[in-house]
């Protein structure tokens, strides 16, 4: 704990420095406010602009595209990994498009979908859905055998198997591919609305660094990285409760 | 040779099929040429690009931009991340700054570079550097912590000095760690350089996506993304053979 307050202490003096090098003029620069005047343009762009509309555009936006990618990976990994012969039917595709990197999918999709929300909810849906579906089809395929051998000496249904064997054993699984989504869907969802936004925080950003509006875009870039770290914080803490019987191998 | 035949082939034929359909719904006019031109197009401009090496500019572009990044990136988050894993004191001294920093979704970070480093390579390698910084660094100070104490024991007795521990033991102890964090940061890497190109680009791959979108060159922007999805793949390919290579002594779980 003591290791700990050293690290905080060197925020601080960052932080410090920071504020003290743009307050005396050390650095004049409109690319260097001072830490407090991103904080004030904050506080104001939340009360008094539309800070909050741009946030709720973009989880929206996300929430939406991440669900849809999410449960699309889950099915098709669950398929892939109980029915082989669709696997092998359809794995080389997967494997083609999954190398792609997702922001080069934008300017095709905007071919296809205009530059609204149907284009960027699916680009997140794509981002998210690869992740998912190979966890998955990983942890479906590899339920211990002794546990399904158990399940055929005492004759039970498939559907039975199916719930109370091969789901709990996959969830840890779907959930680490769950987690890789999040990250990536949140970097693709600013950026396809840096690219081709009309609302959202990606859109706000880009729109600040041209208006030079340097201060607001820091805030900007600090709801980003507060987004995700809230994120990240409410999924670990579901990811505890859901699978607290699970302890990973290290 | 048989049974790999009988293996591959539903997806080759699944593949293929797909392929035809698209090729003959596009003849068909069920697709506008303009937003999904024909496969056999697309392979006759690809097959252009490779013939007449213009493919090369580019590629060569993109691909010096990311092992640069990439390359600075990487050695600072290892040296980084031995220490933090070594010593206590350093580990408590960047980790909630690092904690703080980490969850900034890299792209976002393109914009403020701009302001400070232009449009050019500085910037492009930069957002690359610190995409790929970040999960290396996480995973060497995993790896690095997690090294048997018996191992850092025993060389203390025999008077071992702190750097030559670090480089003899902690470093191949971790390496295994190191590389997974390699595997993803490289994946992340070529997403920055595609996204820095896009967004403030004279050149390179991503670049000629976007531009090639805007001119209504469908053809070649679809050539130019499977260009992307091959050297995407590729760099995996090119990762996990220096996994075996170098790490031949470390049993490493299956994965596909």
């Amino acid at each position: 704990m003591l290791g700990r307050r050293s690290g905080l202490l060197l925020i601080a003096i960052l932080l410090l420095s920071w504020e003290m090098t743009s307050r005396t003029g050390l650095v004049t620069s409109e690319n260097w406010p001072p830490v407090s005047a991103i904080l004030a343009g904050l506080v104001l762009e939340t009360l008094y602009g539309d800070l909050v509309q741009v946030i709720g555009a973009t989880l929206s936006r996300f929430a939406l595209g991440y669900v849809i990618g999410i449960c699309a990976g889950a099915i098709v990994g669950f398929t892939f990994a109980l029915v082989p012969f669709v696997r092998r039917m359809f794995e080389p595709i997967i494997e083609l498009l999954r190398p792609i990197p997702a922001p080069a999918l934008v300017p095709p999709l905007v071919l296809f979908l205009g530059v609204d929300d149907l284009m960027k909810v699916t680009i997140i849906a794509v981002t998210a859905f690869f992740p998912v579906a190979i966890n998955t089809m990983q942890g479906a395929s590899g339920v211990e055998p002794i546990y399904l051998a158990v399940a055929r000496t005492f004759r039970t249904g498939p559907a039975r198997v199916l719930m109370k064997i091969i789901m709990p054993a996959t969830l840890p699984y779907v959930l680490a591919g769950m987690r890789i989504s999040l990250a990536l869907a949140l970097v693709v969802t600013v950026v396809s609305e840096m690219i081709a936004g009309a609302s959202g925080v990606g859109y706000y950003l880009v729109l600040m660094q041209y208006a030079v509006r340097s201060a607001d875009m820091y805030a900007a870039i600090f709801v980003i990285a507060a987004l995700g770290f809230a994120l990240n914080a409410a999924f670990l803490a579901a990811e505890r409760r859901l699978i607290f019987w699970y302890a990973p191998v290290p | 040779m048989g049974r790999w035949l009988a293996k591959a082939a539903p997806g080759g034929i699944v593949l293929v099929l797909l392929l035809w359909g698209i090729e003959e719904a596009v003849d068909a006019g069920l697709v506008k040429r303009s937003l999904m031109p024909a496969p056999t197009d697309i392979g006759r401009i690809l097959w252009e690009l490779l013939v007449d090496g213009q493919v090369a500019g580019p590629l060569a572009e993109t691909l010096a931009r990311l092992g640069i990044g990439f390359a600075i990136g990487a050695t600072l988050a290892v040296i980084m991340g031995l220490a933090m894993g070594y010593w206590p004191r350093v580990y408590g001294l960047f980790e909630p700054l690092i904690e703080l920093l980490r969850p900034i979704p890299k792209a976002a970070l393109v914009p403020p570079l701009v302001l400070f480093l232009g449009v050019g390579d500085a910037m492009k390698i930069t957002s690359i550097a610190l995409a790929v910084f970040f999960p290396v660094l996480i995973n060497t100070v995993q790896g690095a912590r997690g090294v048997d104490p018996v191992l850092i024991d025993t060389a203390r007795t025999l008077g071992v000095r702190p750097l030559s521990l670090l480089r003899k033991i902690i470093l191949p102890a971790s390496a295994p760690f190191i590389f997974a964090g390699i595997r993803l940061s490289i994946a992340l890497g070529l997403i920055l350089a595609v996204i820095s190109e896009m967004i403030a680009g004279t050149g390179g791959v991503g670049f000629l996506i976007i531009d090639m979108q805007r001119a209504f060159r469908v053809r070649q922007m679809y050539a130019w993304i499977v260009i992307l999805a091959v050297v995407g793949y590729l760099l995996n390919l090119l990762i996990l053979a220096a996994e075996r290579r170098f790490l031949f002594w470390y049993q490493v779980t299956e994965r596909t």
